[in-house]
C-alpha cells in the first residue's frame, strides 16, 4: 500500500490546514437559521426578567412602590436594590477596580440605569409590570461634558466615594475625578517640544459609540436547587472569567458553576463585562428556584450596556524642518461615564493606549490619561480593538496629518520618513512596547503603488483647480493610513484582569479512528474558530481539518481561558493550540518509532505521518498512529492520546497594515461617496485567507460606521438621542464601500505559527483611513481637525465654515 | 427647546384671559388632553396622552398658574411623568394685548423632554411640540370665536 502514497503537496492540501481558504463550518447552520443563540433557549417553567429603568441621567430616588406590579397576574418578583442589599448584591465590582450598582442604590447616575427587576411567568407580562413601578425622583444637576465634570463646583456624581483621595489606580484630584494614568517620560518629552523647529499642536475627538452587536445581551439563570448547581447560558465573551467573578461576588463554588456561551451574535467588546441583567437574573433565579431569562433590547443594548471610545486627546508633536519626529506628547481626557467598568488589563486603566508613537520612530515622548465621571453609562470597552488601540492610531494617524500640514510636506512622505525601520526590529517604543517584528516601508510602498498615490495626487490637485474655477462642487479625499497595533493580551506577568491571568489554552483528544476534538478557552462569535483552529491543528498533527472538532464556551468542559476580545484568540488560544498539537505530535513519534522498529530519533515528520530517516517507503500515518494508541501496549506509554496546553505567551503580538480611502465629497449636501478602499494587512502567518478578508471586510465596515456618522450622542439633560437603529448609524449592504484587500507576511517571532491575529486591524486602521480622507479633501481651503463623525451634516458645516458656500 | 408665536384671536381681552383660566376651555384645547382638574386657585391636575414618533404615552402631572400678571400676562408652569416613557416639563409666557374687539396673543414656551420618548423621537420632538402648540392655540381660538 506504501507505494500508492500521494505527493507532500496533494496531501498537504488535504488537510486543509495553515493557510488554505477552507469554508467556515459554521456557516452550515448560520446560513440556515439553525444557530443557537442564548435567546433561543427555553427551559421548562422559564421566568423573564425585565428592568425598570431611570428616564433621568441624574436624580434621587425617593420611593420605588411596586405594589401594582406584584398585584398584576403572572408577577413573581420585583427585584430592587433593599432586595439585593441583604446578599450584598446591590452594588458589583467593575473589571476597572470600581464597583457600580446593580439596581439604583439611593440614586441614578445615568439614562437607562436599572432600578428595579421585574420577574413574571411571561415576557409581555414583565414589561407590563415594568408600566406598574411607580418611582418618585428628584432631579439632580446633570454632567454630560467630562470637562466641565471636573470643575470645582461640578455636581458630586459618586457619593459612594465621599472622601476618598484614591482608587484602584492611584490618586484621585476631585469627587468626579477617578485616575491619571501617565507613560514615558514628562521633563524629556518637554525639553524636546520646547526647542523644536515644529511643534503642531491639536486636540483630536474620538467621539463615544457603541459596538451595537446584532444580538443584544442577555442570559438564563438556572439554579438547581436539588444538586446545588447554578447553570447561566449567556452572551459572554469570556465564559471562564465570568465563572470564577459570579463565584467570587456570589460565594458559590467555582465547581457549581457553569457557564455556557452558545452561538454568539457578535460581541465587538460589548459581551465582554458583566451586566446587572446577569446578577439579578442570578438572584431571581436563585429566589425562585426557576431558570430566569433576560434579554436586552435594542434600545436598553444601546443606552445602558458597555459604550466604547469618548477619548479627548490633545497632542503635540514636535519635528525638524525636513520632517523628523523628534517628540509627542499626548494628554487623554477620557469620560468613563457614571462606573468605570471599562474592559482593560488591571495595570492598564487606559488600556494600550501607550501604542500611541504608531509605526513611527520617535524618541521621546510622554502621555498622561485623565478618567472622569459623567453621567452618561459605564463601560469604555475595546469595541472590535485591543484595548485603547483604536484611539491611539485615530490620535497619532491625525496628528502625522495635522503635523503634515503644518510642515507643508506630503503626509505619505512624511510617514516615509518616520516609519521604524525593518533593522530596528524589536523595537522598544518610548513609551514603553517591545514591537516584535514589521516591516512598515514595504507595506507602505505596496500600498502607495497599488492605489497610484502619485496619480491620485494630481488627480486631487486638477480637482481643486476645477473647483476653485467653479467646474465642480466635489472634492476629493485620500486618507492614509499606517497603522500599528498591539494584540493578544497577554503575558500573565503585566497582564491580568481582576487578577486572574490572561494565558489561554486548548485541550486535544484524538480519538481512536484518528479523528479530534480540541477544546479553547476562547469563544467565537462571528470569527470562525471553529474554522481556523481547526486549520492550526489539522497543519500541526497530519489531521484533516475536517475531522477535527473545535468546542468552546462551556466551562464544564474546555479548559480554561481568557475569553475572546482585543484579538487574543489567534495570538494566545491559537498558540496554545498549536503547543498542544505538538505534544499530540511528540507522543505520536514515541508510537511511531515503535510500531516501525526504530528508534524515536530514527523516525520524522512528514505533513501527516512518520516516516522512517533515509526510507520515506516505511511510515505510519497518524491515523494509523491514533489507533495504536488507544489499542495497542506500548511499553513504557500510558495509553491515549491527548494534550492540553496553557499558553502564557512571552509578548504581545504587532499586527499592522496600511490603509488607504480615496473619497468624492459633495460640497453643497455634505454626502460623501468612497471610491476605493484599499487595506493591506500584515497579520503575521495567514492562517485563512478567506476568513481574514470576511474579519478585514466586516471590521473595515464598522470603522466606516464609525468615523462617518456612527455616535451615542447626549443632550444637556442626558438623553440619549441615538437610542435606536433610526438615530444610531449602522450601515446596510447598501451604505457599504466596496474593499481591495492586500497582504504582506511579516511572522511574529514568538508565536508558535508566527500568526498576529487580524480580527480589530481594520477597524484600527481604517476609522483614521476614512475620517483622514474627509480631512485631505478640505486641507487645501485651510481645514486642520474636525471631529468625527462625519456625518453629511458636519461635513456640510465643515464646508460652511471654511466658507466654500459662497 | 423654545417656542414662540403669535396669533390673533376673535375675541376681547377680558374674554381670552377668562378662557385661559377656564379649565373647561383648556381641557378641549390641549391636545390629548384626557383629563384637567383644578385642585387649588393656583394648580390643576392634568392627564394627557402624549405620542411622539413611535411612543405614546399617557402624562400625569401638575400646572401651576401664575396670574400675577392679569389681565396683560399670564404664565403657566408644568411637569409630568409618563412612567417608562418619561418625563416632560415646561413653561409658557402669555401676552394679550388688545387689539379692538380682538385680542393678540403672543407665547413663548419652553419644554423639556427625557427619557425613552426623548430617546425614540429626539428627531421628531421640536416638530411635535410645535404642532402642539399650534394645535392649542388653533382649537382655543376656535372655541372662543364661535
Amino acid at each position: 500500500m506504501n507505494d500508492m502514497t500521494p505527493p507532500k503537496d496533494e496531501r498537504a492540501v488535504a488537510l486543509k490546514g495553515l493557510g488554505a481558504s477552507r469554508k467556515r463550518v459554521e456557516d452550515v447552520r448560520f446560513t440556515q437559521g439553525k444557530g443557537n443563540y442564548v435567546d433561543d433557549l427555553k427551559l421548562p417553567g422559564m421566568l423573564f426578567g425585565d428592568f425598570v429603568r431611570s428616564p433621568y441621567a441624574h436624580a434621587r430616588i425617593k420611593s420605588i412602590n411596586s405594589e401594582k406590579a406584584k398585584a398584576l397576574p403572572g408577577v413573581v418578583a420585583v427585584l430592587t436594590a433593599a432586595d439585593l442589599a441583604p446578599l450584598n448584591l446591590h452594588w458589583m465590582p467593575t473589571l476597572a477596580g470600581d464597583v457600580q450598582m446593580v439596581l439604583a442604590d439611593g440614586k441614578v447616575l445615568f439614562q437607562g440605569q436599572e432600578v428595579a427587576f421585574v420577574v413574571a411567568n411571561d415576557r409581555y407580562v414583565a414589561a407590563d409590570a415594568v408600566e406598574l413601578v411607580e418611582v418618585e425622583y428628584e432631579e439632580l444637576p446633570v454632567v454630560v461634558d467630562p470637562f466641565k465634570a471636573q470643575a470645582p463646583d461640578a455636581p458630586v456624581l459618586r457619593e459612594d466615594l465621599a472622601g476618598k483621595t484614591s482608587g484602584a489606580h492611584g490618586p484621585r484630584r476631585h469627587h468626579n475625578h477617578i485616575f491619571t494614568w501617565e507613560q514615558g517620560d514628562r521633563d524629556a518629552t518637554e525639553k524636546v517640544l520646547s526647542s523644536a523647529d515644529v511643534v503642531a499642536e491639536e486636540m483630536v475627538y474620538y467621539h463615544r459609540t457603541h459596538p451595537c452587536p446584532l444580538e443584544t445581551c442577555g442570559c438564563v439563570a438556572s439554579m438547581d436547587k436539588v444538586n446545588g448547581k447554578l447553570t447561566v447560558h449567556g452572551t459572554f465573551q469570556a465564559p471562564h472569567a465570568v465563572r470564577t467573578v459570579a463565584s467570587l461576588i456570589s460565594g458559590i463554588a467555582e465547581h457549581n458553576i457553569r457557564i455556557i456561551s452558545p452561538d454568539i451574535g457578535g460581541g465587538f467588546g460589548n459581551k465582554v463585562g458583566v451586566y446587572p441583567g446577569y446578577i439579578c437574573a442570578i438572584v431571581a433565579s436563585i429566589v425562585t428556584g426557576k431558570p430566569v431569562k433576560w434579554i436586552e433590547d435594542r434600545m436598553e443594548n444601546l443606552m445602558a450596556t458597555a459604550f466604547a471610545r469618548d477619548y479627548w486627546m490633545k497632542g503635540r508633536i514636535s519635528a525638524t524642518k525636513d520632517g523628523r519626529i523628534t517628540g509627542l506628547s499626548c494628554h487623554v481626557t477620557a469620560d468613563h461615564g457614571a462606573f468605570d467598568a471599562c474592559a482593560d488589563p488591571t495595570k492598564f486603566p487606559a488600556g494600550f493606549f501607550n501604542i500611541c508613537t504608531g509605526s513611527y520612530d520617535i524618541p521621546v515622548a510622554h502621555l498622561a490619561v485623565d478618567g472622569v465621571y459623567t453621567n452618561k453609562a459605564p463601560g469604555g470597552v475595546a469595541y472590535r480593538c485591543s484595548f485603547r488601540v483604536t484611539e491611539a492610531a485615530y490620535f497619532i494617524e491625525r496628528m502625522i496629518e495635522v503635523l503634515a500640514i503644518k510642515l507643508g510636506m506630503d503626509a505619505a512622505e512624511l510617514r516615509t520618513k518616520n516609519f521604524i525601520r525593518k533593522d530596528q526590529f524589536p523595537y522598544q517604543s518610548a513609551l514603553g512596547w517591545e514591537y516584535d517584528s514589521g516591516d512598515y516601508h514595504t507595506a507602505w510602498d505596496k500600498a502607495l503603488k497599488a492605489v497610484d498615490y502619485a496619480g491620485l495626487r494630481r488627480e486631487q490637485a486638477d480637482r481643486i483647480a476645477d473647483f476653485k474655477a467653479g467646474k465642480t462642487r466635489k472634492l476629493l479625499g485620500i486618507g492614509l493610513t499606517h497603522f500599528t497595533e498591539i494584540v493578544g493580551a497577554g503575558p500573565v506577568k503585566n497582564c491580568d484582569i481582576l487578577g486572574l491571568g490572561m494565558f489561554d489554552s486548548c485541550e486535544i483528544r484524538i480519538h481512536p479512528t484518528g479523528s479530534a476534538i480540541a477544546r479553547l478557552g476562547t469563544i467565537s462569535q462571528g470569527q470562525g474558530h471553529a474554522t481556523t483552529f481547526a486549520q492550526i491543528l489539522a497543519s500541526e498533527i497530519g489531521l484533516p481539518a475536517d475531522d477535527i472538532t473545535v468546542e468552546e464556551g462551556d466551562t464544564d468542559t474546555a479548559p480554561y481561558g481568557l475569553g475572546t476580545y482585543g484579538s487574543r484568540s489567534t495570538p494566545v488560544a491559537g498558540a496554545a493550540t498549536a503547543m498542544a498539537g505538538r505534544k499530540i505530535r511528540a507522543k505520536a513519534q514515541m508510537i511511531a518509532a515503535y510500531l516501525l522498529e526504530v528508534h524515536d530519533d530514527d523516525v520524522e515528520w512528514d505533513i501527516d505521518r512518520f516516516v522512517v530517516k533515509g526510507a520515506p517507503e516505511r511510515f505510519k500515518t497518524m491515523k494509523e498512529i491514533a489507533f495504536a494508541a488507544y489499542n495497542q501496549a506500548i511499553p513504557g506509554l500510558e495509553p491515549g492520546l491527548e494534550a492540553v496546553s496553557y499558553y502564557d505567551p512571552p509578548n504581545m503580538t504587532y499586527p499592522f497594515g496600511a490603509y488607504i480611502c480615496v473619497m468624492e465629497i459633495d460640497v453643497d449636501t455634505g454626502e460623501h461617496k468612497v471610491r476605493q478602499f484599499y487595506a493591506l494587512d500584515d497579520c503575521g502567518t495567514r492562517i485563512n485567507p478567506m476568513i481574514i478578508e470576511g474579519q478585514v471586510h466586516g471590521g473595515a465596515t464598522e470603522g466606516y460606521a464609525i468615523a462617518m456618522g456612527q455616535e451615542i450622542a447626549y443632550d444637556e439633560i442626558g438623553n440619549v438621542k441615538t437610542g435606536t437603529l433610526m438615530d444610531f448609524f449602522l450601515p446596510t449592504a447598501w451604505e457599504t464601500p466596496h474593499y481591495t484587500t492586500d497582504f504582506t507576511v511579516t511572522p511574529s517571532p514568538h508565536h508558535p505559527i508566527g500568526a498576529k491575529g487580524v480580527g480589530e486591524s481594520p477597524n484600527v486602521g481604517s476609522v483614521p483611513a476614512f475620517s483622514n480622507a474627509v480631512h485631505d479633501a478640505f486641507r487645501a481651503f485651510g481645514l486642520t481637525q474636525s471631529h468625527m463623525p462625519h456625518d453629511h451634516w458636519r461635513i456640510w458645516k465643515v464646508a460652511h465654515d471654511l466658507g466654500l458656500h459662497g | 427647546m423654545e417656542m414662540t408665536d403669535e396669533i390673533r384671536i376673535k375675541a376681547p381681552k377680558a374674554r381670552v384671559y377668562e378662557a385661559l383660566n377656564d379649565p373647561a376651555v383648556l381641557k378641549a384645547a390641549i391636545p390629548g388632553c384626557e383629563s384637567l382638574e383644578q385642585v387649588s386657585d393656583e394648580e390643576l391636575e392634568a392627564k394627557v396622552v402624549l405620542k411622539v414618533g413611535p411612543v405614546k404615552a399617557t402624562f400625569g402631572g401638575k400646572v401651576t398658574l401664575d396670574r400675577s400678571g392679569a389681565p396683560d400676562s399670564f404664565s403657566l408652569k408644568g411637569e409630568g411623568s409618563g412612567g417608562v416613557a418619561g418625563f416632560a416639563k415646561g413653561g409658557a409666557d402669555v401676552e394679550l394685548v388688545a387689539d379692538g374687539d380682538e385680542t393678540i396673543l403672543r407665547y413663548a414656551a419652553k419644554a423639556e423632554i427625557g427619557g425613552k420618548i426623548a430617546m425614540l423621537g429626539s428627531r421628531l420632538i421640536n416638530s411635535t411640540a410645535q404642532k402642539l402648540a399650534e394645535q392649542f392655540f388653533t382649537n382655543f381660538s376656535a372655541r372662543l370665536a364661535s
